[in-house]
């Protein structure tokens, strides 16, 4: 049996526009997506802001239902079999909100855990150890007001663990975490991976999805555009050299010029500080560099790299040089 | 069956126990105490003069036991509508409805202090009506007048848990709060005897909580017995359950357009 198996799925908001001449307005966050995940695998979501990666999400955690297709977790249809599926999943949405500010982390746990059903005797032996595999030991008399960002998501990890759950769903768990805390994070998940439960990452790092992701799935406009390991993601762009060039000051008619040289295959811009890292993907490697140079040619340059592509440059390949 | 009876029981007293510890995170305990003493003391000095002085001195444990069972209203209204409208300021409830959770249970829970809450904000203030107002408990049956109590305060929080829902639904919680509240002070019978009201606006008391529970409170102290006044409290604790299944029935409907419109986060 699989431990997700999505079909055809599809959801479509309908929103409102306008206060006085009210307007509708259909948004297609997922369009129609398949893709299935094996007992104990660890499947990564990745695709550009809007894509439809925690619409996804929400409908496998039965949060919400729907427009079109089906979805199985655990053998449970997401809709029918509802409250049967609850008990046996965890989620959390990256972010602080959705913990009682007023309580506790111990607190907070605790009311978790009888919404979870969790006997009194287990929780009283699971909370502790939670709470120390998120290293909130120290802190868990404490109000919850109090905590840091990143403390508030470990908690939501301790929290989300409470009832033991055979498959989690982790929607961006790293997002504003610093560096040593992201990574203890990651530390925490591997530890699940090895405990053989099946989870599925949504993350805009790519590093992260590398390290962690048996499979990927790459979304775009609410549709899986690739699938496949991460070593398979890569070979996408074998073919294929980044040549990065830092400009100060990048008009959006050089970018065109760029994107429109024949042996330029992706580009993507990425903003640091005052200046601007261009990312070219291109079949030339170092060859490809007179021509660009050429054609940046009256602009502020700084320095120029060509490197190996890495799964990043696979998905800007995929989405277009969106992200 | 057993081992679902006790989550529950679970469930409820945790919610209970929540929404309890998150007020004293929330009030100090001296700020709570003061609150509860004074409180009481302002609404019926308030009101018994008022009332006496535009009737006739002779009325005053009419406006006394009124306006003592009324400050049930106060932890049933106020109290329950914040424990359950915290949850979609610290937005909780994405992740309440991802539990597997008794929904009854687990609304329910939410009230139980509060009621406990209001029964002893109503023996305040009856003691207050004792000490400064000439109250007269000489002819009552107190076990009784405890069994009223706690049927109103029940009634007053099954109020509380359907405004705590429609204030989810999303109208201005503050406001939906204060409307009910002077609406019982209007139509309660505590202040204006519900017989002189006009017939629709006795139908509309009739059909709110604390009516019957202040009239059997008149009747207990007055030297009534429990059996003359039980088909008022027994009505009390039936518009209290009404107003809960009413809560419960609209909790429900919201978790589900929630789900379906995918209106959850706007919350
Ligand atoms: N409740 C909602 N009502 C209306 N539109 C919505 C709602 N939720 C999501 N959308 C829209 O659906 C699309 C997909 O959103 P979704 O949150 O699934 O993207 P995402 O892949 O998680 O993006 P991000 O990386 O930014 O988190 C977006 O266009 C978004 O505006
Ligand atoms: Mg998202």
């Amino acid at each position: 049996m699989k431990a997700i198996e999505v079909e055809h799925l599809r959801r479509v908001f309908r929103t409102t526009i306008g206060v006085l001449r009210r307007t509708v307005k259909n948004v297609v966050a997922v369009d129609d997506i398949s893709f299935d995940v094996a007992p104990g695998e660890l499947f990564g979501l990745l695709g550009p802001n809007g894509a439809g990666k925690t619409t996804t999400v929400k409908m496998l955690t039965t949060l919400l239902i729907p427009t079109g297709g089906t979805a199985r977790v655990l053998g449970e249809d997401v809709v029918q079999r509802a409250d049967r599926l609850r008990g046996r999943i965890g989620f959390i949405f990256g972010g602080e909100r959705g913990l009682y500010w007023r309580l506790n982390g111990y607190d907070n746990l605790r009311y978790f855990a009888s919404l979870y059903h969790v006997e009194p005797e287990t929780s009283k032996k699971r909370i502790p150890y939670l709470l120390e595999l998120v290293g909130l030991t120290d802190r868990a008399k404490e109000k919850v007001d109090g905590y840091s960002r990143g403390m508030k998501q470990r908690l939501h990890i301790a929290r989300t663990l409470l009832h033991d759950p055979e498959m989690l769903f982790l929607d961006e768990p790293t997002i504003g975490l610093d560096p040593v805390g992201a990574r203890e994070l990651r530390q925490v998940i591997r530890g699940l991976q090895a405990e053989k439960k099946t989870i599925l990452l949504t993350t805009h790092y790519m590093f992260e999805a590398d390290a962690l992701c048996d499979r990927l799935g790459v979304i775009n406009h609410g549709r899986i555009i690739a699938l496949d390991t991460p070593a398979g993601l890569k070979r996408h762009v074998l073919d294929l050299s980044v040549v990065e060039i830092d400009v100060f000051g990048m008009p959006a008619e050089a970018l065109g010029r760029v994107r429109a040289l024949p042996f330029v295959d992706t580009v993507s811009v990425e903003n640091v500080d005052q200046k601007q890292v261009l990312h070219v993907q291109t079949p030339q490697g170092s060859a490809a560099v007179p021509g660009l140079m050429e054609t940046l040619s009256g602009l502020r340059l700084g320095k120029v790299v060509v490197r190996e592509p890495t799964l990043e440059d696979a998905y800007v390949r995929l989405v277009g040089g969106e992200a | 069956m057993l081992r679902t009876l006790r989550i529950n029981a679970r469930l409820f007293l945790e919610g209970a126990l929540l929404s309890y510890v998150a007020l004293f995170r929330w009030l100090r305990p001296m700020t709570y105490l003061a609150s509860k003493i004074m409180m009481p003391l302002a609404s019926i000095l308030f009101f018994t003069y008022l009332g006496t002085y535009a009737t006739s001195a002779g009325n005053a444990s009419f406006y006394v036991i009124g306006n003592a069972i009324q400050i049930a209203s106060v932890s049933g209204i106020y109290g329950v509508t914040m424990s359950i409208g915290g949850d979609r300021w610290e937005g909780t409830l994405v992740y309440l409805f991802g539990t597997p959770a008794n929904r009854l249970a687990m609304f329910v829970g939410r009230a139980f202090f509060h009621v406990l809450d209001g029964i002893l904000g109503v023996l305040i203030g009856l003691g207050w009506g004792v000490f400064l107002l000439g109250l007269d408990l000489s002819q009552t049956d107190f076990p009784a007048l405890l069994i009223t109590i706690l049927a109103t305060t029940f009634s007053t929080s099954g109020l509380g848990l359907l405004l705590g829902c429609v204030s989810l639904v999303s109208l201005d919680t503050m406001f939906v709060n204060n409307l009910a509240y002077f609406a019982l002070l209007i139509f309660s019978g505590a202040n204006i005897p519900v017989t002189t009201l006009p017939g629709w606006m006795a139908a509309i008391s009739w059909a709110m909580p604390l009516t019957r529970g202040i009239a059997a409170s008149r009747g207990l102290i007055a030297g009534e017995s429990l059996a003359t006044v039980a088909p008022l409290i027994v009505g009390e604790v039936a518009v209290g359950a009404v107003y809960i299944l009413l809560g419960y029935v609209l909790f429900r409907w919201f978790e589900f357009q929630a789900r379906r419109r995918g209106t959850l986060e706007a919350f």
